[in-house]
């Protein structure tokens, strides 16, 4: 279309837009077609000629404004195979929560794979899925160029062509290989950051956390961040250092929450020391102290009985008070020594029972055989099967088969089955789940087999997991 | 194994469907698993909430099932359930050595998608379509008067229906120029009334396709942004104009009349010689249903063919009430499988007919088209210049990628793009696809927007629809 056409379809739709006749705007060429005709047929022709020249002679001119984004950054394992990916989507489907695809995800990564980007990505915010996303996050986050390689080496020279994600990967693991240097690049590279990353980058200190690590932990308190001056109390903690001892005043948290606490004597003929949860008369008591064992540190308190972390935790009278025992382990996660949350897990978990599910909040901090231990634990019981389902930071893939016919598990889930009740069928749909994550392949294809054969629908969704589990080879 | 669990959440109606199918999965509520390898079915008898089990049989070919259950569901959770049997524990299926009754009776009156060769020979056992019509013939050839007088009565009813479809171009031509008169800044405020009146008037007067065309106008134009509906409207209503021109030139077209009346029938366009038949690897590009203003629905599969050097698509196309709720989806974007299609006759064939669906094929690349840095539009011109009433034309964009402009709205640009040329998106796109290279698109254009289908890219086929 020549620039006299283009002007002539310019005024020609103005003047449509408004109602009119436009013939005598019409290009010459275009008037000698659809001259020759009444008035309303003229107008018609130079109608389809217009909308020809519209559709075939114009094209959308590319906005000044678009913007590309980088390209998606390929990540250092496979894909899943394309025939996987239906029991993948199926497996994605039926995990619920953020939770339960992490899982899916950290299986597949377990057997040496990642998934289509279409099928998954990582939020922004992902911490917990596996490290070989670390560049979709940084990608999510809208990271805007190629800067990092993988194989390079994380130093204070080329600290900002890390993006976080992946900085916060190669700082996880030199923390376990190198601590020191590690420790070196947060301390040097870390107080030019903002509160937020520098809170992150602290937080990395937990990985090869070592006696090496006091003076930079310490010299944290004076950090500007309320939160950070926080986490390293804690790390130090962890370290068996104490924190700011108060006076023992009213003002001294851990005075005031030893005040929550009851010292005791057990024992005719050898007395041991005990301690239990003092009787609360009130809500707000109830609130207070929960906070106090949020806020004060395992180290501080036992010092404040004139013991040491371990004695403490091996007088604390677990089963006495259900809300007091979480507290204790919870604060034994947050702030314990390494020493002192292995003797508790070990000692709980010897002791069976109830007891050993407080171990499920030191997860975290648990090596993987201690973990594995109390898994097992917990399948051998089977009291407490739904309680596997909250266990955090499991790795994936390692259950046996001997791990389940190591007890009543198996009967009980066929019975569970074949049974008919919601309630209980609901609960052995999360364990299947559960076990889908934890099973190694041939683990997960008797699985299925096995609860088929009780009478479970072969297509339940519930062992969607399990039927990707048994179909990735293992690595 | 026939059937996967993608194909199957394809073919379900609704999650619930999906949900109560896996419930009926367990064996216990099957008594009779069976299969034939020879005939590709599986049947089988689920005791369901009746006194009777309902039966369900399966065509692992082509998908086709049927269940007597009275669910209005399709397919329903008896033939999902079965469906997941096969697909979970195919070994659940005994061999059968025959086929019962009700799945022969099944087979004998169902529709089926594979040709009839030559025709069975007459007094064969087994009923089929082709025997069936050889009925029809041979009753008619008995009555020649009969024929003779059908024969005159559908002449006159053709007659009619071209004076009558006539009339009604010309009233649609009346009514365009009402519209410029009056202003295309008011047609584009009120299309939805103007366009519902002529509809009308023009489904009174048998013109229902292209009724039916009108009546989507509005929706197009509120699609897009509020400047650039006056050249949508000019567009939609230009092309109206061809097409009626073209109708009136020659009445007795085919493809003229499926876009202006009625479309023939399914036996009218496998016995038209005119009609293309296309022996190939097919992959489906994607589906879309859309809910119309009529109260129907139009499902339509593209497909891509994979043999041909340049890009042909093909259009499967079927149009049901919308109050029989979603019809099942007989294919899942990606499959691929070697058919025979059979397009309806057409100045640029693209809507078809699968008389014949052979086996599936794995899945790959997509052939090289041989891009060159010419037009990305250059299919829709020629479908253009051939058929300028057409409004979506499938068109396979070279190397390319998604953008976004300042407002967030996505548009596909070629990789180093010579022409300063963009094709704005139809619809929101999953953000991951603008980190995409893309080496091949296959989109649907409508002059304004482009619809995607799929796409190649590094990590393998996208499905985009």
């Amino acid at each position: 279309m020549n620039e006299i056409e283009q002007t002539g379809l310019a005024t020609m739709r103005d003047s449509w837009i408004t109602g009119g006749t436009s013939f005598d705007l019409a290009p010459a060429a275009w008037k000698e077609i659809a001259g020759g005709a009444s008035l309303d047929e003229r107008e018609r022709r130079l109608l389809a000629i217009a909308a020809q020249a519209l559709d075939i002679a114009l094209r959308p001119a590319a906005p000044k404004t678009l913007k590309r984004r980088p390209v998606l950054p390929e990540l250092a394992l496979p894909m899943l195979p394309e025939r996987l990916r239906p029991l993948l989507r199926a497996a994605l489907k039926h995990a619920g929560d953020t939770r339960s695809k992490t899982r899916v995800v950290s299986l597949v990564a377990s057997r040496g794979f990642v998934l289509h980007p279409m099928d998954w990505m990582p939020a922004v915010s992902d911490q917990n899925g596996p490290d070989v996303y670390a560049p979709w996050i940084d990608w999510q986050a809208g990271a805007d160029g190629e800067k990092h390689t993988r194989q390079e080496k994380l130093t204070a020279e080329n600290w900002d062509d890390f993006y976080p994600a992946a900085r916060r990967t190669a700082l996880a693991d030199m923390r376990r290989t190198a601590p020191a240097s590690a420790r070196q690049l947060i301390e040097t590279k870390g107080s030019g950051e903002p509160a937020e990353i520098r809170l992150a980058l602290i937080e990395l200190m937990r990985f090869g956390l070592g006696a090496d690590d006091v003076p930079f932990l310490k010299s944290l308190s004076a950090d500007r961040s309320g939160k950070v001056r926080e986490l390293a109390g804690r790390l130090l903690a962890r370290l068996g250092e104490h924190g700011q001892l108060g006076d023992g005043g009213p003002e001294d948290p851990t005075a005031e929450l030893a005040a929550f606490i009851a010292e005791g004597k057990s024992g005719f003929i050898r007395r041991r020391t005990t301690y239990t949860p003092a009787k609360l008369k009130s809500p707000a008591q109830e609130r207070r102290r929960a906070e106090l064992f949020e806020t004060c540190n395992l180290v501080d308190l036992a010092t404040r009985f004139g013991t040491t972390e371990s004695e403490f935790i091996g007088a604390w009278q677990f089963g006495a008070e259900n809300d007091a025992d979480i507290l204790v382990a919870r604060m034994v996660a947050a702030s314990g020594s390494e020493a002192a949350v292995t003797h508790m897990a070990d000692t709980l978990v010897a002791e069976g029972g109830k007891p050993a599910l407080f171990v499920l909040h030191l997860m975290p901090r648990l090596d993987n055989r201690r973990k594995r231990v109390l898994v097992r634990l917990i399948l051998k019981d089977t009291q407490y099967l739904g309680a596997l389902n909250l266990a955090e930071s499991l790795e994936a893939s390692w259950l046996e088969w001997a791990d389940l016919t190591n007890g009543q598990t198996l009967p009980m889930l066929r019975s569970a089955v074949a049974g008919n009740d919601d309630a209980v069928k609901r609960g052995v749909d999360q364990l299947l789940e559960t076990m889908g994550f934890l099973a190694t392949a041939a683990t997960a294809e008797k699985l299925i087999g096995d609860v088929v054969v009780a009478g479970m629908a072969p297509a339940a969704p519930s062992l969607g997991l399990l039927r990707l589990n048994a179909s990735l080879a293992e690595p | 194994m026939e059937f996967d669990l993608k194909t199957i959440e394809a073919l379900a109606p609704d999650q619930a469907s999906l949900s109560a199918a896996s419930r009926l999965t367990k064996q216990s509520n099957w008594p009779r698993l069976e299969k034939s390898e020879q005939l590709a079915l599986l049947w089988g008898e689920c005791q369901g909430s009746g006194s009777n089990p309902y039966r369900v049989v399966v065509d692992t070919g082509d998908h086709g099932y049927k269940c007597t259950c009275p669910s209005r569901k399709f397919p329903c959770k008896h033939t999902l359930a079965l469906m997941w049997i096969a697909a979970t524990t195919p070994a659940s299926f005994a061999a059968a050595g025959s086929t019962p009754e009700w799945v022969n009776d099944w087979l004998g009156r169902r529709r089926k998608t594979s040709p009839q060769p030559t025709g069975p020979a007459p007094g064969a056992g087994g009923k089929s379509i082709g025997e069936i019509s050889l009925d029809d013939e041979s009753t008619v050839v008995e009555d020649a008067a009969a024929v003779e007088r059908r024969e005159a009565a559908q002449r006159k009813r053709t007659q009619d229906t071209q004076s009558a479809v006539s009339a009604a171009l010309d009233e649609l031509d009346q009514w365009i120029a009402d519209q410029l008169r009056l202003g295309l800044a008011g047609f584009v405020d009120n299309s939805s009334d103007r366009c519902r009146r002529i509809a009308a008037r023009l489904v009174d007067m048998k013109a229902t396709a292209l009724a039916g065309r009108i009546d989507e106008i509005p929706s197009r134009l509120m699609g897009l942004r509020s400047e650039e509906r006056p050249d949508a409207a000019i567009r939609e209503l230009g092309k109206l104009v061809l097409l009626a021109k073209a109708w009136r030139s020659t009445p007795g077209d085919a493809e003229l009349r499926r876009l202006v009346s009625t479309s023939e029938n399914r036996e009218q366009v496998l016995a038209n010689p005119e009609a293309i038949q296309v022996e190939s690897i097919w992959e489906v590009l994607g589906e879309k249903i859309e809910t119309r203003r009529d109260g129907l629905v139009s499902h339509s599969t593209w497909l891509l063919n994979l043999k041909s050097a340049s890009p042909q698509f093909a259009l499967l196309l079927d149009y049901f009430p919308a109050s029989a709720g979603r019809r099942s989806n007989a294919f899942t974007s990606g499959d691929r499988f070697d058919a025979r299609l059979v397009f309806y006759p057409a100045r640029q064939p693209l809507r078809a007919l699968m008389t014949d669906r052979k086996g599936d094929v794995p899945s790959g690349e997509w052939p090289d088209f041989g891009f060159d840095a010419g037009d990305p539009l250059a299919a829709h011109v020629a479908h253009q210049d051939t058929a300028p009433w057409l409004t979506d034309c499938p068109v396979m964009l070279p190397p390319g990628a998604i953008l976004l402009d300042d407002r967030g709205a996505a548009w596909w640009q070629a990789t180093g793009d010579p022409h300063g040329i963009a094709l704005p998106i139809a619809d929101t796109v999953n953000p991951t696809l603008l980190g995409l290279d893309l080496t091949a698109t296959a989109a649907l254009w409508n002059g304004s927007r482009l619809d995607l289908l799929a796409a190649q890219s590094r990590f393998g086929r996208l499905d985009l629809s």
